[in-house]
C-alpha cells in the first residue's frame, strides 16, 4: 500500500481520473509535482479495473508534457503559412468562416466532427454548436476506433 | 456491452470474434484470463493467430471478411440439433419460423467452402455456445470493420436470441469500444441520426423538444455520416470544425481523405498537436488534453465516470468545451453561456433519458451505469433482464456477401489491419511518449514464414505493398500469426500510412469503413530501389 505521507513530502499530488487509452476506462490516480505528471498509479477502488493497469495507461503520459504541444491559436495568412495569433483573432476567423459558408452555401454546407478520445461535454457542444448553429445534424464522431 | 466488464469473470462458455482483446482492452482481457483459469471455455474467432487464440480451446482460423458466413452456419447447428432456449424464444422474440427456414440452406460445410473453418470445427462452436449455461459474446472493430458490419452483429444477435443468453450474469452481446469515449460521444449526439440520448431526428416529439431547448427550428432529415460529408467536400460541404481527431491518418483512403479536406473554403481545427489534419486547417485552436480538464468519459460497459484536470495546460491552450462556447458566442449562436463543465454536463442530462438520474455532483461517485432514467434509480450494470426496450427481440435475416474487393490475380493476398498493443490509434499521442516509442520503435508487415520463402521476401527485409488505390513500403516480419495468404500492418504510425491502401467500401448502414480486409500484392523491394522510393 502506498503510503500518502512520504508523497505529500515529496510535493506530489495525487489526482483521481480515468485513463485516455480505451474503453475500458481504467480509473488512475495522476501523481503531479510542479504541473508536470510524474507518474500514474492504478486506482484499487477504480470499478473498471479493480487495481489493474495496462502498459498504456502506465506509461504513455509524456505526451502531456512534449514540445511540440500547440500552445497558441494559429491562423492561416496570406503567405499560405500557419501564423500564432491571439485567441480573439483566430476565434473571429473561425466564426466568420462559418456565417459566410452558411450564407453562400447554405447551413447544410457547415460539418462538424467530434471526438472519441475528448470528455462528454466536449461532444455535446460540438453537437449542438451544429444543431442549434445551423438547424442540421451535419454532425459525426469517430466512433470508428 | 449488454453485461458489466466485472461479468466477463462468469461465463462458462465465451465466444471471441474479431477482438484482439489481449492488445486493444489488455485489463478486460485479464478478466477474460480469470474465467478461463476458473474453466470456462473459449471460442475465438479471427483471421489471425492472436494471443487469445493460443488461449482458446477452440480456434476458428476464418478467412477475412467471412464472419456472416461463419454466424449463419453456427446458428443452423443450433437450429438443427435442438439447442434452441424455447422458452426464451417463446417469450422474448419473435420471427423465429422465418429465421429457421431461411438458414435451413446454410449448413457448416457450405459456411467451410466460405470461412476456410473445418465443418467439424463451426459444429462444436455452435454446440459449445448453444449449450452454455451463460454464454457471453465479444467483439471488437474485427467484426464492424467491413462492408457487411451491420450484418455481422446482427447475425450475433440471432445466436443470443435463440440460446437466451442475454440479460443475465455472464451473458451478453458485448462490443468492446475501443477509444476512451468513443461511448460518450453517441451518448451526447455526436453522430447524424440522433440527439443526445439516442433520441431519433425523424422523430417529430424530439424535433419539438430540441426545437424549444436549442432555440431554432431543428430539420427532420438525418445528417450525413463523416464518410458521406469527406466525399461531398468542396461540393455540398464547405466549411468544417474538427475536434482532436487525425482525421487523415485514421482515415481509410488517405489520399482521397486529403484532398477532401483541401477542397474545404474553410478548415477549423481544435487539437493537442500540430496533425496531419491540423495542418490543413485555416484556424488551429490549441485544446487542453487529457489530465487538464474536468468532465466525463462514458467507458464500454455504459459507465459515466469523472476525469480530472490534474496539470495546467501548456501555454495558452484551452478545454474544448471553452473552445466551442467561445466561437459559438462569436456567431451569436443562443444558449452558449456556460460558464463550467459542470453547467455544459448538467444540461446534457437533463436533456437525455439516459442520464435523467444524474448530474455532476452524482455523477461524482463513477458508480453510474445507464440508462438511468430517474433520480433516485440506481443505473444499469445488466441490460435487458426484465425484457427488451423495444418489445420482442427480432431476428434478423442476413445473407452472405463477398467483401467489396477480393484477391485476384493482379492483387493475390487479403491485407488486414488492426492496432498493436503499444500504440493508440494515428500515435498523434504515444508517438510522443518516449517510453512507448522504445517498445515499438517501427512498423512491420506480418507474413506466414512459408509465404516469406514463396514470394522471395526476407524476414527483417523490405517490401512493397500495393492495393488498388496506393503502394507503401514497410519491413517484413516473418510470423505465423499471419496465416498463409493473409499479411498483417497496423494503422499506428504515419511513416507506413496503410491508409493509403485501404478504404474499399463502407457498410451501407452505418458506412463504416471496410479497414479490416484489402486485396494487395506484395513485392521484394531489392536494395537499389530503396534510395528510389519517395
Ligand atoms: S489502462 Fe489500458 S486497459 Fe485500462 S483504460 Fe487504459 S489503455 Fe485501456
Amino acid at each position: 500500500m502506498q503510503n500518502p505521507i512520504p508523497l505529500m513530502e515529496a510535493g506530489i499530488t495525487k489526482t483521481r481520473s480515468v485513463c485516455g487509452y480505451c474503453g475500458v476506462g481504467c480509473a488512475v490516480d495522476v501523481m503531479t509535482r510542479d504541473n508536470r505528471i510524474v507518474g500514474i498509479q492504478p486506482a484499487m477502488d477504480g470499478p473498471a479495473n479493480e487495481g489493474a493497469l495496462c502498459v498504456k495507461g502506465q506509461f504513455a503520459y509524456d505526451f502531456v508534457h512534449h514540445p511540440d504541444r500547440l500552445t497558441r491559436p494559429l491562423v492561416r495568412r496570406d503567405d499560405g503559412k500557419l501564423h500564432p495569433t491571439t485567441w480573439d483573432e483566430a476565434l473571429q476567423i473561425a466564426a466568420d468562416g462559418f456565417l459566410r459558408a452558411a450564407a453562400e452555401h447554405g447551413e447544410a454546407s457547415v460539418y462538424g466532427i467530434a471526438s472519441g478520445r475528448t470528455p462528454s461535454e466536449a461532444d455535446y457542444l460540438m453537437q449542438k454548436w451544429v444543431r442549434a448553429g445551423f438547424g442540421t445534424h451535419n454532425i459525426d464522431n469517430c466512433s470508428r476506433a | 456491452m449488454s453485461n458489466p466488464l466485472k461479468d466477463m469473470e462468469k461465463p462458462d462458455v465465451i465466444f471471441c470474434i474479431g477482438t484482439n482483446m489481449t492488445e486493444c482492452h489488455p485489463v478486460a482481457a485479464t478478466r477474460l484470463k480469470k474465467a478461463v483459469a476458473n474453466g470456462a471455455t473459449l471460442i475465438v474467432a479471427d483471421p489471425r493467430r492472436i494471443r487469445l487464440a493460443e488461449m482458446a480451446h477452440l480456434y476458428l482460423p476464418l478467412r477475412v471478411g467471412s464472419d456472416t458466413a461463419l454466424l449463419l452456419a453456427m446458428a443452423h447447428v443450433i437450429a438443427r440439433d435442438g439447442l434452441i432456449d424455447q422458452e426464451f424464444v417463446a417469450a422474448r422474440t419473435e420471427g423465429i419460423d422465418r429465421l429457421l427456414e431461411h438458414i435451413r440452406d446454410f449448413t457448416p460445410e457450405w459456411a467451410e467452402t466460405i470461412t476456410g473453418v473445418p465443418a467439424a470445427d463451426i459444429e462444436t462452436a455452435a454446440r459449445l455456445y448453444g449449450r452454455a449455461d451463460r454464454g457471453a459474446i465479444y467483439y471488437t472493430l474485427g467484426v464492424t470493420e467491413h462492408i457487411c458490419g451491420v450484418d455481422n452483429v446482427q447475425s450475433l444477435c440471432n445466436l443470443v436470441l435463440m440460446t437466451g443468453n442475454i440479460g443475465r450474469e455472464g451473458t451478453g452481446i458485448n462490443p468492446m469500444r475501443g477509444q476512451n469515449n468513443v461511448q460518450g460521444a453517441g451518448d451526447s449526439g455526436a453522430i447524424p441520426n440522433n440527439y443526445v440520448g439516442f433520441q431519433s431526428v425523424s422523430d417529430p416529439a424530439n424535433q419539438a423538444k430540441f426545437t424549444a431547448l436549442y432555440g431554432r427550428e431543428m430539420s427532420l432529415e438525418k445528417g450525413p455520416t463523416k464518410v458521406t460529408a469527406l466525399d461531398r467536400c468542396g461540393e455540398q460541404i464547405r466549411a468544417m470544425l474538427i475536434d482532436g481527431e487525425n482525421t487523415l491518418v485514421s482515415d481509410p483512403d488517405r489520399i482521397h481523405g486529403e484532398h477532401a479536406l483541401r477542397s474545404l473554403d474553410h478548415l477549423v481545427v481544435m487539437d493537442i498537436f500540430l496533425s496531419e489534419t491540423a495542418e490543413l486547417a485555416h484556424v488551429v485552436l490549441p485544446a487542453a488534453g487529457w489530465a487538464e480538464v474536468d468532465g466525463h468519459y462514458t467507458n464500454t460497459e455504459r459507465r459515466i465516470q469523472r476525469v480530472r484536470k490534474a496539470v495546467e495546460p501548456p501555454g495558452e491552450a484551452m478545454p474544448d468545451w471553452w473552445i466551442i462556447t467561445q466561437l459559438a458566442q462569436k456567431m451569436g449562436i443562443p444558449g452558449f453561456d456556460y460558464e463550467s463543465p459542470k453547467a455544459v454536463f448538467n444540461e446534457l442530462c437533463s436533456a437525455s433519458p439516459i442520464y435523467a438520474g444524474i448530474d455532476w455532483d452524482l455523477a461524482e461517485s463513477g458508480q453510474y451505469q445507464w440508462p438511468i432514467p430517474y433520480k433516485g434509480h440506481p443505473g444499469t450494470p445488466r441490460l435487458h433482464e426484465d425484457g427488451f426496450i423495444n418489445g420482442r427481440g427480432k431476428f434478423m435475416l442476413i445473407g452472405y456477401r463477398d467483401p467489396a474487393e477480393v484477391v485476384s490475380a493482379d492483387f493475390p493476398v487479403w491485407l488486414t489491419t488492426g492496432r498493436r498493443l503499444e500504440s493508440y490509434h494515428t500515435n498523434t499521442q504515444t508517438g510522443r511518449a518516449e517510453g512507448i516509442d522504445y517498445l515499438l520503435p517501427r512498423e512491420t508487415l506480418e507474413v506466414h514464414p512459408a509465404d516469406v520463402d514463396a514470394w522471395g521476401l526476407a524476414n527483417g527485409g523490405l517490401a512493397r505493398l500495393s492495393s488498388r488505390r496506393g503502394s507503401v513500403e514497410v519491413v517484413v516480419e516473418a510470423t505465423e500469426r499471419s496465416p498463409r495468404g493473409t499479411v498483417f500492418c497496423s494503422f499506428a504510425f504515419n511513416d507506413v500510412p496503410v491508409n493509403i491502401l485501404t478504404g474499399s467500401g463502407y457498410d451501407p448502414i452505418t458506412q463504416t469503413a471496410e479497414l479490416k480486409v484489402c486485396p494487395v500484392r506484395v513485392e521484394a523491394l531489392i536494395e537499389e530501389e530503396i534510395g528510389l522510393v519517395a
